[in-house]
């Protein structure tokens, strides 16, 4: 029996390799101009594997 | 850390620090829960006994589960350690003195005179002012000058209301399109507005030169024009509802948000969310208040109660409109949990003040948006750069493990810490905490997990 559904995530320890370009976008600068978050915002790395 | 949590259909569990995220069953929720202050033999004994009366769970299946927790433990997908505080600071130092984004305050006027508005009505606590070409120009060139190698830079049209200076907003936008190529670069532009004065000109223009446009509409016309008035404190929705859906609908599948702010008034916000839908808007955010303590508009202990219960159902809403066909998308149940930032910008905090800067009509620059007015935080000028070390420091400082709060939180890597300017208008600095805030924030992440774990599920099971 199976108890638990693991859902396909990035891994965080592992983008510690080849993460940290900068490239992405600024938290609050496009949409909601008063509550700050990053969890919606896009990686632009282009470079990653 | 795990954070574990009952929503809609689905008990989920969620490892901080690996970003993995799991569906569980009853007894896995109940093991996990155990599991790191018990030994197996007693973690299996108490939920045996849980399990013993009016339930066909089996010893084996108990055993099976913990053993399957073991596993993922074993593999870093639970109870993951925090390994990243040495590297909090790295890519602020990595890309200290660059600056990617400038919030262009073209207007510090309003041909509405909201009384919820954070920047009092355009005016930012400050004189009437609409920005030159020459200082709109110079704010651009400021922005390369210092852009390091970032390609894309990121400016957003803002007021008070920019398109009562539409003219510099169309001028400048020309001139950027005409450097950026030599120098190596790519202007997104963004513009908000309140849409009194869009027409076909304006609309035009957006589509063809704005990346994103955000549009405010607070909802229901009862709601939206109680703030939402002119000078003659007539409601503006009648006015706008129309222009806006012009708009969109000629903008084809370029961005766009319909943005809203609830506050005391409607702490029931899914109707106004219900109304934007029935309107033909699929691209919607709602914005609780930003007010100082103890206005009518600021939303109270109750309210915040209402709230809470609020994003649950419109997480229900969501799933409810993707199987009937009719997907919307809510700004902040976006989230890529495949995707999304790295680690390193998880817990390197808002670029207020270091890589964005807010550009005041008469060519100041400040952290952010809504800091402008605030006099001791003025960083310097376009023409001089920063000068406020002592103040860019302070926010260069701002990361996840800055504030003492954040790290036991389990929603620290999808915040990144919270606002600057919330923590500063709440508690007078900031590296403070804005509570209500964070609780907000935490069950929006809340939500947004389970609706997207939600869908990835179903994706899984189609295939």
């Amino acid at each position: 029996m199976k108890h638990i559904e693991t859902i396909e995530t990035l891994n965080l320890c592992e983008s510690a390799k080849n993460g940290g370009c900068g490239e992405c976008q600024t938290s609050c600068q496009s949409a909601c101009k008063t509550s700050c978050g990053i969890a919606n915002q896009t990686c632009e790395n282009t470079e990653k594997n | 850390m795990v954070h574990q949590y009952k929503l809609g259909e689905y008990n989920i569990v969620i490892d901080v620090c690996s970003g993995s995220i799991h569906a569980v069953d009853d007894i896995a929720y109940d093991i996990i829960e155990l599991f790191e202050e018990e030994d197996r033999n007693t973690v299996i004994e108490k939920i045996t006994q849980k399990y013993s009366v009016g339930s066909d769970v089996t010893a084996e299946d108990i055993s099976e589960c913990y053993d399957q927790v073991a596993e993922l433990a074993a593999k870093g997908r639970l109870f993951t350690q925090d390994i990243f505080e040495p590297m909090a600071g790295e890519l602020k130092e990595k890309t200290a003195g660059v600056i990617k984004a400038l919030c262009l305050h073209v207007a510090h006027t309003c041909n509405l005179t909201c009384s919820y508005c954070f920047a009092s009505q355009g005016k930012y606590h400050g004189d009437r002012a609409v920005m030159s070409f020459d200082t709109g120009k110079r704010a651009l060139d400021f922005l390369i000058e210092n852009s390091g190698t970032r390609r894309n830079l990121e400016v957003d049209f803002f007021g008070g209301e920019p398109l009562m200076n539409f003219d510099v907003v169309k001028q400048l936008t020309q001139y950027a399109r005409s450097i950026e190529k030599e120098k190596g670069k790519n202007f997104r532009f963004t513009l908000t507005t309140n849409g009194m004065l869009i027409d076909d000109d304006v609309i035009d223009f957006c589509n063809r030169e704005m990346s994103n446009v955000v549009l405010s509409l607070d909802g229901r016309k009862e709601i939206h024009d109680r703030y939402r008035v002119d000078y003659a404190g007539n409601g503006s929705w009648e006015r706008i509802v129309p222009k806006f859906q012009k708009l969109v609908k000629a903008r084809g599948n370029k961005g766009y948000y319909m943005r809203g702010t609830f506050t005391h008034a409607n702490p029931d916000f899914l109707a106004d969310i219900e109304k934007m839908l029935e309107l033909g808007f699929t691209e919607l955010s709602m914005e609780p208040v930003v007010c100082a303590p103890g206005d009518p508009e600021e939303l109270t202990k109750d309210d915040l109660k209402i709230v809470m219960e609020q994003y649950e159902k419109l997480a229900e809403l969501m799933l409810e409109r993707d199987a009937e066909g009719k997907p919307f998308t809510f700004y902040h149940y976006m989230i890529d949990l495949k995707g999304g930032p790295c680690i390193y910008k998880r817990i390197s905090g808002c670029g207020s003040g270091t890589e964005y800067m807010a550009v005041t009509p008469w060519g100041d620059l400040y952290p952010c948006h809504q800091f402008v007015g605030e006099e001791d935080f003025k960083l310097g000028d376009i023409w001089n750069g920063v000068s406020n070390v002592r103040v860019q420091k302070e926010f260069a400082g701002c990361n996840v493990y800055a504030r003492e709060e954040c790290r036991d939180c389990w929603a620290r890597l999808y915040c990144s810490g919270g606002c600057a300017a919330n923590a500063y208008h709440s508690t007078g600095s900031v590296r403070g905490v804005y509570k209500n805030g964070c609780e907000l924030f935490k069950k929006r992440m809340e939500c947004a997990i389970m609706v997207a774990a939600s869908r990835l599920l179903a994706e899984k099971k189609g295939r």
